[in-house]
């Protein structure tokens, strides 16, 4: 035996040259390579045929005479500009979101000494290319220049947003706030001050309100007085500002096609976490009543499929209000649509409460915190952060099935084929294409949003030590 | 020096019979970090050679390479007689010829302890099942634990598993048992047990190589110690000399932190 | 103590709020003179259910309601059976060292999992069969097999023909003779096995069953003298309908296909975490010990695997058969369909749809009991 002399051995890994990678790949050993000789020209044969179908024999007019349809449906044409406005808003609440999450993960890192991986637009690209793609395609489909300056004016706004990192550090919540107010103006802007809009609003701004006033000096009793104080004082101001100022819109019940979708799958979301949260508590709990309630709500939920929900939701629940009152079909439909996925998140919720050791909360109480703030503070964050892969598949979930209202004959995405097969020219023909337009529309967001959550997964699981 | 040394290396091989493990020039990536570089070792029939070295020194690369888990990228490696290669059948020669024992211990929880150890002569040895039990109960009687034979790995302690793994390697009657720290992850209470089996197989003549930070063991019955850094072979010697009188200072620093 | 009142009023509040909701669905239904009964069950359905010539209308509500259960519970077990066998092919290549092989699957998998179900249905009903290459059935595409001249398959847009079975003869005698060869074949499995373990041969006994159940299975048939023949396909003579054979509905072949490939893709995703959540050491220790890659598979990674699959496979399976309530969306009878249908009809809507529900929870129930017992059965064994 001899011990090791460096000087003559090279110190690279040996490099794999094509051949070389098409051997080792494709054919390694003899059950492979025959499994290549079968796929191969199945694989050709299929690109062949799709290649012919995308862009030489597909009647994607019914796209290109229909872009209008399946993107807002029926929303009256001369109310279109709000859609545009709505469109510039919510790329200017996404900047603010988007830099002050930046902003304050950079903030956090710079205390602790780290950098921060940088963001250049091809690393954005790579990320969202599915959504890229789909608006590219769109862009084609669109047979007048507007939808490329809406899509520069959108861009633009998006840019203006990231402006909100320049906001020194201490004041980093009213990023927060700011984005969420320009949602909420997003949405009004579209809808008015009719229905539940006001309401909406006021809420907001008073959750906005108590989160930017943070009273960080003051402590205990005194800091919830103030809080509350400055809540309700928003909401009783938003209240006034809304009953004096009224302006029309479009309403909800009024909107189709992609732009329903998109706002319909939101609400669901944004609705049923808290439902869920609770029902999730509510099933730990220690009286018995709250828990066989949210037990017996959330299996039942979970062993029906939503569609009948939705019947539910369309045949019964205008019995269950007061006579008088009557929901319209969107509005029925979130509600099902909340309630559904309400139980399955307080699932989640609760798969994530369990997986917190119980050290945790031993810990909590020998330090004497009581148990609402031991919950708030201790347990509920990393059970939170430790689903939220799950939650956000729960989301997509949802997302797919707002396609559902198709059955409703309410004119989502999907739906809207009807309007556009209805039409003399497109009745019987190009079916394929128009779902394969649809198809691609969905597949572009869930895809997206799947991405997203692999890569949040992938971050939280490098938190844990 | 480099004289002296080869000397003392070539008793070391002689004194112990023909070579049954030939590794040259071997080097091993795992992508632009070369975890082995050009490591050249013989092991002789029943040798038994520890190989120490601190973590991320290549040791338990190199064995892994041996029985081919890990695959080398350049360098030959012959097995007693049959040489490495990409070829499926050599590997599965090489592999019935060598036992292997992880820090893990590996033990297959759907099986019981016999069914464990009687597994592969059945599958692999196409032996029957009443002489694969009966190998297994011998091998399990070997190790001092044949009343476990009908439970699961999950009811044993981490002693008794890792002796059910000795005895799988082992009832596929190997020329060579290849030990990758075997007792790393054990309770220090059941160290001895395994370290005890251990002496008893090197006694009876097998070959072993043992990637171990057990020094005892390497003291009472390695022919060969060899030491490892960084991926290189840094220092070989007996027992006796390397111990007491180690030549690189490489080998001095690590001794002095763990002795 | 501020928490025990925090909670009993969060009791009475929904208490209160409960009994608001139903107060308000009384009065409202006492207004529209709507009773709560159930027995809109036994009064006649009025309409005809579509591919089901042999349904009465003049039946009562509850067979309308059992044939829509017997078509989910069809479409479930194909959809069902499609996607377990796409999935495990699928979930395996994408695991394969072949790159091709890999990359099909993923893609496979990427695609169908961020897309909606209903879009799968509606593109098989509409793209592929309604409007789709397929003819109507007057012009229906008739195959034939080598040198016959009836037709074998009888392909159109609304409904295929395949082969049938007629009964010439004693037909259930045969079945139960089949059962016999299926309990024979068994006992010929286990006799090879053990004369495997005596011995140490190869069993074959995959072949030796086969064997021993064809055998069965023809003797029989020219024992009894034919008792059965098969039934080809044939269309009327005015071309309107289908005479003879076995009649496949589109929408059938639209849910239970759709459904299948659908998930598949989810089925693939959790074979494949099965097999890579199996310790990468339980493979290390297989390939050490000399064993190929299909021992190493079906000895130790596979049955370690099928343990962590078998929970979220049986979820998925219960997905599948809810998400068959979308043939609400096309011409497949199941029971939301029906349900959906009735209530246009003028059925109570309240009622219908608690029986809807009720329908679907007992397929849950029974499924959640199957899972809680095939879980305790797989527990690995501990200390």
């Amino acid at each position: 035996m001899t011990a090791s002399t460096l000087d003559s051995h090279p110190l690279h890994p040996p490099r794999i040259g094509p051949l070389e990678w098409i051997r080792s790949r494709l054919f390694p050993n003899l059950r492979s390579g025959i499994l290549t000789i079968l796929l191969a020209p199945v694989v050709v044969y299929a690109l062949y045929r799709g290649a012919l179908f995308f862009f030489v024999n597909g009647r994607w007019e019914v796209v290109t005479r229909n872009l209008t349809l399946f993107m807002q449906g029926t929303y009256p044409r001369g109310e279109q500009w709000r859609i545009v406005a709505q469109l510039m808003l919510l790329a200017l609440a996404l900047g603010v979101g988007t830099s002050t999450s930046a902003a304050s993960r950079a903030d956090i890192a710079r205390e602790a000494g780290l950098t921060v991986g940088k963001r250049t637009p091809l690393s954005i690209i790579k990320r969202f290319w599915s959504l890229i793609v789909f608006v590219l395609v769109l862009l084609y489909f669109a047979a007048t220049v507007t939808p490329w300056l809406v899509m520069a004016g959108t861009v633009a706004a998006f840019l203006v947003g990231t402006s909100a990192r320049f906001i020194p550090s201490r004041f980093r919540n009213i990023g927060w706030t700011l984005a969420a107010l320009i949602l909420v103006a997003a949405f009004q802007v579209v809808v008015g001050t009719v229905g539940y809009s006001w309401m909406i609003t006021a809420g907001v701004l008073a959750a906005g309100a108590w989160a930017t006033f943070q009273f960080e000096g003051v402590e205990g009793r005194r800091a919830t007085v103030y809080r509350t104080s400055v809540a309700v004082a928003a909401a009783v101001v938003a209240y006034f500002v809304y009953t004096v100022l009224v302006f029309p819109g479009v309403g909800w019940d009024h909107w189709s096609g992609l732009h329903l979708t998109l706002w319909v799958s939101a609400f669901a979301i944004v609705l049923s976490f808290p439902l869920g949260l609770l029902l999730a508590l509510a099933r730990r709990s220690t009286l018995p009543v709250l828990r066989w309630v949210s037990t017996g709500y959330i299996e039942l939920i979970r062993g029906v499929p939503l569609i009948t929900l939705l019947f539910m939701g369309q045949y019964i629940l205008g019995f269950m209000l007061p006579q008088g009152t009557d929901p319209s079909s969107i509005t029925r439909a979130i509600t099902a649509m909340t309630l559904f996925t309400a139980a399955y998140v307080a699932e989640i919720v609760r798969g994530g409460l369990q997986s917190i050791p119980h050290g945790q909360t031993e810990a909590g109480l020998a330090l004497g915190l009581p148990t609402g703030k031991l919950m708030r503070m201790i347990v509920l964050p990393q059970a939170l952060r430790s689903v939220i892969p799950a939650l956000v598949g729960q989301f997509i979930s949802i997302f797919k099935d707002s396609s559902l209202l198709y059955i409703l004959a309410i004119h989502e995405f999907l739906g809207v084929r009807s309007l556009v097969h209805a039409q003399p020219d497109f009745r019987v023909i190009a079916h394929a294409e128009s779902l394969v337009f649809v198809a691609i529309g969905y597949w572009a967001f869930a895809y997206a949003m799947s991405k997203e959550s692999q890569r949040l997964e992938v971050r939280l699981r490098a938190g844990k030590s | 020096m480099n004289r002296e040394r080869a000397q003392v290396f070539a008793d070391a091989t002689e004194a112990k019979g023909d070579v049954i493990i030939e590794v040259e020039g071997v080097d091993k990536f795992f992508g632009d970090f070369q975890a082995l570089k050009d490591i050249n070792m013989n092991v002789g029939r029943q040798e038994v050679v520890v190989v120490i070295g601190p973590s991320g020194s290549g040791k338990s690369t190199l064995i892994r390479c041996i029985n081919r888990l890990e695959k080398h990228d350049r360098g030959r490696i012959v097995v007693n007689g049959i040489e490495l290669t990409d070829d499926l059948r050599n590997i599965q020669e090489v592999r019935r010829e060598t036992g292997m024992v992880f820090q893990q211990f590996n033990l297959f929880p759907h099986l019981t302890v016999l069914d464990n150890i009687t597994l592969a002569p059945r599958e692999v040895r196409r032996m029957p099942k009443k002489e694969a039990e009966e190998l297994g109960m011998r091998m399990l009687e070997r190790v001092k634990i044949p009343e476990q034979a009908r439970k699961y790995p999950g009811q044993l302690s981490g002693g008794q598993q890792q002796r059910v793994a000795i005895a799988r390697a082992l009832a596929m009657q190997p020329k060579v048992m290849l030990f990758d720290e075997p007792t790393s992850a054990l309770d220090p209470e059941m160290i001895k047990e395994v370290l005890d089996v251990m002496v008893e197989l090197a006694d009876s003549g097998m070959t072993m190589i043992v990637v171990t930070h057990e020094m005892g063991f390497a003291r009472a019955v390695a022919n060969r110690v060899v030491f490892m850094a960084d991926g290189q072979i840094v220092e070989v010697g007996t027992p006796e000399h390397f111990f007491t009188d180690p030549r690189e200072d490489r080998t001095k620093l690590f001794l002095s932190q763990i002795l | 103590m501020l928490r025990a009142a925090g909670q009993v009023a969060a009791v009475a509040v929904i208490f209160l709020v409960l009994r608001w909701l139903i107060g308000n669905l009384a009065t409202n239904y006492g207004r529209l003179n709507i009773g709560f009964d159930f027995g809109f069950l036994f009064r006649p359905t009025q309409f005809q259910i579509p591919n089901h010539p042999e349904f009465d209308p003049r039946s009562p509500v509850w067979r309308m309601v059992l044939v829509g259960v017997k078509n989910t519970a069809l479409a479930g077990i194909f959809g069902v059976a499609l996607a377990g066998v796409l999935g495990l092919i699928i979930g395996i290549g994408r695991l394969s060292q072949n790159w091709l092989a890999a990359r099909l699957s993923s893609g496979y998998v990427e695609f169908f999992r961020n897309i909606p179900p209903l879009v799968v249905i509606v593109f098989f009903s509409f793209a592929v069969f309604l409007y789709g290459p397929l003819p109507h059935l007057r012009e229906a595409i008739e195959l034939e097999l080598f040198g016959s001249d009836r037709p074998a398959l009888i392909l159109s847009n609304g409904e295929w023909g395949i082969p049938g079975i007629r009964s010439t003869g004693d037909i259930s005698l045969y079945g139960i003779l089949t059962l016999v060869g299926i309990v024979v074949a068994a006992l010929v499995w286990r006799w090879r096995t053990r004369v495997t373990e005596q011995s140490g041969e190869s069993h074959h006994r995959v072949l030796w069953s086969l064997g021993v159940l064809l055998v069965v299975l023809v003797g029989s048939y020219v024992a009894l003298g034919g008792p059965f023949v098969v039934d080809w396909p044939q269309l009327s003579e005015n071309r309107r309908r289908l005479v003879s054979g076995f009649s496949v509905n589109a929408g059938f072949m639209s849910v239970a296909g759709a459904l299948g490939l659908y998930t598949a893709s989810h089925v693939a995703e959790i074979i494949r975490g099965s097999i890579q959540a199996v310790p990468w050491g339980q493979s290390e220790a297989a390939n050490a010990l000399a064993f190929t890659n299909f021992q190493r598979y079906r000895f130790v990674v596979l049955p370690q695997a099928m343990r962590i699959a078998i929970p979220p496979l049986i979820n998925q399976a219960l997905n599948l058969i809810k998400n068959t309530s979308l043939a609400a969306a096309v011409a497949y009878p199941e029971i939301t369909n029906l349900t959906q249908t009735s209530i246009g009809n003028g059925r109570p809507a309240v009622q219908s749809i608690v029986v809807l529900m009720a329908v679907y929870l007992a397929i849950s129930l029974v499924v959640s009991l199957i899972l809680n017992v095939v879980n305790r059965r797989m527990q690995l064994v501990t200390r």
